[in-house]
């Protein structure tokens, strides 16, 4: 679909333009030189310099003899780069990963230490362990468990205070408190993971272990209640936008009739907007997936489920940590393991942010009046 | 009818009762702020206040606060002042009181009488029930002030009668955790307080819609205030704990200033180690990820706004944006130590590190960009076309400077971002964790000599060597500084935090303000 | 303006010795603004009377001194060029100026025998009776249904929400009755009867503006302000709402801004002229106004020399 689409595309480009032989010509040597630089740097072999030198004297070329046309070639170019970044992230962390797919099976994603039973019968036989590079055994389970519940717990915190920050914000705050608060939330944004990590290990797991008598330091209620705090910003901006897409003369229509503020805000702009302020949720809920530095540094990182699976206080590992954590020392088939717990969070968090996107789409299509 | 009419026209100034539920809201602030202080280990739980320990003095105002708000509701009911109540409190407030009291009832009969599920089940539901049905049935006065009060009031009596005081504890056997009071009290004196502050800001308001404007107004503030505070509390206490550690050894002297936390490596010789190799390090990772993306990004974008029509290739685009905007830095680190580590040298380099934040920076720059050169006003293009002038040279006199300042603030915003990155650069640049100075990273390397070989002349501006090997930077310092076990380097990390919340922190509000300026200005 | 007419008001303006209200007035704008021209008799209560009513945007005074009394149970057109202020000044009647934050209104409205910008005036309640209809449509994205009652729903006045249906003490009935007799009146219940319970941004413009005046219609508002109303519809649409408007001055007072002059003409009982800079000139029986107004400018006006 993306090549036919890039086919169309740069045929309606080159429709629009009057290309002469010497500008194609130096635009083929040019796509030429850079596919040989990307090639050889992808397969390694040791053509890069040349190829881009001779990238480079083309594009002079262009841009003594064709300035326009040769801008708009590689901007042009410039924007297919973003899509092959992805496409180079995807192909190589599938790669990477497929070594381990292929040794583990589906276990990879549902293998259990014990074997699973219902009534009496066998679906699942039990691994003998989660995670265990000696004997070259590899689950995702309990890191994808752990990432759930953190998850979760992060987006109880940040949804609905996001949603009411951002209604806050929108709707209900006076001039002045807006110019403080909305500052304020896009600085929490840049505050780096590694910062909230590191007040979490020296301060926090202190005082969770200390009042909350648990066995160990680091637990995913502390995480989940960190990272909910991290994607708060996130749910707050997205959701915050969303609502002021609502327009203005719908609210004025509510308010004419005699309905009060907050009556329009629930009855009115949240039902206009709700799928922009799901889309922000699950903007945020992407974050809290990803977030890696301050999990990896306040969780213990043993691969296993908590007992019992609800235990909030467990001690145990998520998808990123548990990447985190090992990749340092981990063999060719762990590393490969470790790639596949990268695909399965980027699958994920793939999927909600091109969920939200859609359900983002819609909600222009919606406020337009179809 | 003309009478009710104008009543309700005008309203009279605050009445008794509105003093009065404004009062029971003040000393709910203030038990707020008591069980604030006990959970933030300012005061102890059973430290003693005017002969009462602290958990007493907050059954005291707990209890206050669930007698007033019943008490709320009941003058209203009688009819004592006038509101103008609904028929019922509503759906939502019957389903959060019925799963408040749930929760109460089951607690406290499974855990405190030690029933089994076989009694503490029915026990919950019933009361569950009989607390929505308080809210459903009666009018709205009593159902949203009767649950939230007799709520309030129980947590009062509890705290006041020692059923939970400073020497109570729970450990439930399903959680590997255990309860104490400095946790408990604190936490069900804020949520009592809640509750009944929501319930008394309703009758404030006389309850009906009004009413329940002023409650949930309440609320929201209230939580606006909470985050605000985390950020206010967050960056006050890292600067409380780290401004010791970064300005140690600090002297203003003839021979300039002496700063050994910015200036030093870490080496046993020193008196103050610091973080130079970390900030030259992050200094190089920013300029170098900004070069490689910034022209990548902003020329895309132009592409998209200015070329480019409307259609599936613009919207693969759209999604490669976007997936690559929510891409965990994780995988971008994976990413780079699968493919750019073999290629760049075959080991962690500060080359490959550049090259991961730049992937990471490029949606960042790419979708502000977008925003900046859509909002170019479409007049300008047209002028600038009607005078003949072909589009690349419009875009290039009129189009990108309008959208200069947009995609400068979007810039400086997304640096913010990458620069405090710790994961990808943890995988792909990170080499020794406390590197001394002479292992910080020196890029430039301007050297110009003639030689007797083609090509004859020998030039040099950048350091192959420097970009190859590893390098440390801020992020990556604190974390090693972690996984080391922090112990004695604990005020070395602060000090550390302290920087890089600076350096990230000073992108942004310079970021903040500039797009505040630029919006101010297109404006007026 | 012609420099005789100029110096024909000067003189008449020194033999009677009037002078406008407004201070700040200059030039010739002073000299077309008497305070006869604007002062209207009639018979029985005002439904609305403004006192000076000054409206600034910042250091712009969009509004000059404006003190007109509404009779009840008609129709008051507010017409004059665009910028002249009429529709600020009808946002002042029903305090939806509060909205614009750089506005800031000064002046009383009476309502009721109460000034509606006297602190402690509840806007749900006075909104709730003073209701307004804006100048393109505005439907909620909901049925049809649910449009129409919105307002009352949120009074209290009708309960259909989730709680008393699963009571069964629901008001649906009485719903369906509003609806009805709402839609009825904004001659628009033959054409959706059949669809209540589709989304209302599927009308036509037409259509959905009908539905505004039945939704504003249903709190059972005493006056209904109407900021052009069929500004953004076609012909046959427009006759449709100057029907409707003129059935309604029945039982409502309704104040409508227009800049067609023939529509004011058309549906309205009296007329007051705004010209630009936010001043009132003139305020009359609509036939004298567009018969024989006293203001030369307002003849200018209305005969198209300028606008």
């Amino acid at each position: 679909m993306a090549e036919s689409s890039l086919k169309q595309s740069f045929d309606t480009f080159r429709a629009a333009e009057d290309i002469d032989a010497s500008a194609l010509l130096a635009g083929a040597v040019g796509v030429v030189f850079l596919l040989t630089a990307l090639t050889s740097f992808v397969l390694r072999l040791g053509l890069e310099v040349p190829a881009i030198v001779g990238f480079v004297v083309v594009l002079g070329y262009g841009w003594y003899a064709h300035q326009g046309l040769t801008a708009k070639a590689v901007t042009f170019l410039m924007t297919v780069s973003t899509v092959l970044i992805l496409g180079m992230i995807t192909v190589f962390l599938v790669l990477e990963s497929l070594h381990a797919f292929r040794l583990m099976g589906v276990n990879m994603l549902v293998g259990m230490d014990e074997p699973v039973t219902v009534f009496g019968v066998t679906v699942l036989p039990g691994l003998g362990n989660f995670w265990q590079p000696s004997s070259a055994t590899y689950s995702l389970v309990p890191a994808m468990w752990g990432t759930f519940v953190t998850t979760l717990i992060a987006t109880a915190v940040a949804a609905p205070l996001g949603v009411a920050c951002a209604l806050f914000l929108a709707e209900i705050a006076p001039n002045w408190a807006r110019e403080i608060v909305k500052p304020g939330i896009e600085i929490l944004a840049g505050i780096p993971s590694i910062v909230y990590g590191f007040i979490g290990f020296t301060v926090l797991n202190t005082y969770v272990f200390q009042n909350f008598q648990t066995p160990s330091q680091g637990s995913f209620f502390l995480v989940g209640g960190v990272i909910g705090v991290m994607a708060l910003p996130t749910v707050v901006s997205v959701a915050e936008d969303s609502l002021d897409t609502v327009p203005d003369s719908m609210k004025d229509g509510a308010l004419a009739l005699g309905s009060t503020d907050w009556q329009t805000m629930t009855s009115i702009t949240l039902p206009a907007a709700f799928s922009g302020v799901s889309a922000a949720v699950l903007l945020g809920v992407g974050r809290a997936i990803g977030e890696t530095m301050a999990a990896t540094v306040i969780l213990g990182n043993t691969v296993g489920l908590p007992q019992p699976l609800y235990d909030v206080f467990g001690n145990n590992v998520t998808l990123t940590t548990l990447i985190a954590s090992q990749y340092g020392d981990a063999g060719e088939t762990q590393l490969s393991a470790l790639f596949a717990a990268g695909v399965v969070l980027f699958v994920t968090v793939l999927f909600l942010s091109l969920t939200s996107l859609r359900i983002e789409a819609k909600l222009k299509q919606e406020l337009s009046g179809d | 009818m003309s009478d009710a009419y104008d009543r309700n026209l005008v309203e009279s100034e605050s009445s008794t009762y509105q003093r009065l539920a404004a009062s029971i809201v003040g000393v709910g602030i203030l038990a707020f702020a008591f069980a604030l202080a006990a959970l933030f280990d300012l005061t102890a739980i059973d430290a003693t206040f005017v002969g009462l320990s602290l958990s007493n003095l907050l059954g005291v105002g707990t209890t206050l606060v669930g007698l007033g708000v019943v008490g709320l509701g009941a003058v209203s009911y009688v009819g004592y002042v006038e509101t103008t109540p609904d028929r019922s409190a509503g759906l939502v407030p019957a389903v959060l009181f019925g799963l408040l009291w749930f929760c109460v009832a089951g607690l406290v009969v499974s855990q405190t009488f030690g029933f089994g599920a076989l009694v503490w089940l029915p026990a919950a539901l019933l009361v569950g029930a009989g607390a929505a049905g308080v809210a459903i049935f009666p009018r709205e006065d009593i159902g949203s002030t009767l649950p939230a009060g007799a709520f309030a009031l129980l947590v009062g009596l509890v705290f006041l009668t020692n059923v939970i005081g400073p020497d109570w504890a729970w450990s439930p056997t399903d959680f590997s955790a255990t309860f104490t009071p400095k946790i408990v009290v604190p936490f069900l004196t804020v949520l009592a307080v809640l509750v009944a502050s929501w319930a008394a800001g309703k009758a404030y308001d006389d309850f009906g819609a009004r009413g329940r404007q002023t409650g949930a107004y309440m609320l929201i503030a209230l939580n606006a205030l909470g985050i605000l505070s985390v950020l206010v509390i967050l960056v006050a206490f890292v600067v409380s704990k780290g401004i010791g550690p970064l300005f140690e050894g600090f002297s203003v002297g003839a021979s300039g200033i002496d700063w050994p936390f910015v200036q030093n490596g870490n080496q046993l010789t020193n008196d103050v180690n610091g973080v130079f190799p970390a900030i030259v390090g992050t200094f190089w990772l920013v300029v170098g990820s900004v070069i490689m993306a910034v022209p990548l990004a902003v020329g895309a974008a132009v592409f998209l706004t200015e070329y480019a029509e409307e259609g599936r290739f613009t919207q693969v685009v759209e999604l490669a944006t976007n997936g690559l905007w929510s891409t965990p830095s994780i995988v971008f680190g994976l990413f780079g130590y699968a493919f750019l580590v073999p290629r760049l040298g075959n080991s962690t380099s500060l080359l490959s590190g550049i090259f991961v934040l730049g992937f990471m920076l490029i949606p960042l720059v790419l979708i502000t960009s977008r925003e900046a050169i859509n909002a170019v006003p479409d007049e300008y293009r047209d002028a600038s076309a009607a005078l003949g002038v072909s589009q690349w040279q419009t875009i290039k006199s009129v189009v990108v400077p309008a959208a200069m300042p947009g995609v400068i603030t979007g810039v400086i915003l997304g640096v913010g971002r990458i620069a405090g990155e710790t994961a990808p650069i943890l995988l792909v640049m990170s080499g020794s964790p406390f590197p001394s100075k002479r292992q910080a990273p020196n890029v430039l390397d301007i050297s110009f000599s003639f030689t007797s070989s083609f090509p004859f002349v020998d030039a040099s501006l950048i350091s192959q060597e420097a970009l190859l090997n590893s390098a440390s930077a801020l992020p990556y310092q604190l974390y090693a500084i972690i996984t080391a076990g922090v112990g004695q380097s604990e005020a070395f990390g602060w000090g550390t935090t302290l920087v890089l919340l600076l350096v990230v922190l000073s992108f942004y509000a310079v970021g903040i303000a500039s797009r505040a300026y630029f919006r101010n200005k297109l404006r007026s | 303006m012609s420099e005789t007419t100029s110096k024909a008001q000067t003189q008449a303006d020194a033999q009677t010795g009037q002078q406008s209200g407004g201070t700040t007035v200059e030039g010739e704008t002073q000299e077309e603004l008497r305070e006869e021209w604007v002062q209207y008799e009639f018979d029985g209560q005002p439904a609305i009377s403004t006192r000076d009513v000054n409206v600034h945007y910042g250091d712009d005074h969009a509004l000059h001194d404006i003190s007109i009394d509404i009779p009840k149970n008609s129709v008051t057109a507010l017409i004059g060029p665009s910028g002249c202020g009429k529709s600020t000044f009808l946002r002042c009647l029903n305090r939806m100026n509060d909205r614009i934050k750089a506005a800031d209104v000064s002046g009383e409205v009476e309502f009721n025998g109460k000034n509606i910008y006297d602190k402690g005036t509840n806007l749900v309640e006075l909104r709730k009776r003073i209701g307004q209809v804006f100048q393109s449509p505005n439907p909620f994205p909901k049925s049809i249904r649910k449009n129409i009652s919105y307002g009352p729903r949120k009074h209290g006045d009708i309960d259909v929400s989730l709680l008393s249906r699963l009571l069964g003490r629901d008001d649906s009935d009485e719903e369906d009755e509003l609806v009805e007799r709402c839609l009825r009146q904004a001659a628009l219940w033959d054409e959706v009867k059949d669809r209540l319970d589709d989304n209302a941004l599927g009308l036509s413009g037409g259509q959905q503006q009908r539905l505004c005046i039945a939704r504003a219609l249903a709190t059972d508002p005493e006056v209904l302000l109407m900021d052009e109303p069929a500004s953004a519809l076609d012909p046959i649409a427009t006759s449709r709402i100057e029907d409707l408007i003129s059935d309604l001055a029945e039982d409502y007072t309704v104040v409508i801004v227009t800049h067609s002059m023939q529509q004011a003409a058309r549906i309205s009982d009296q007329t007051a002229v705004f010209l630009t800079g936010g001043y009132l000139v003139e305020y009359d029986d609509t036939d004298k106004i567009f018969e024989n107004p006293e203001s030369q400018r307002v003849e200018d006006y209305i005969t198209g020399k300028f606008g």
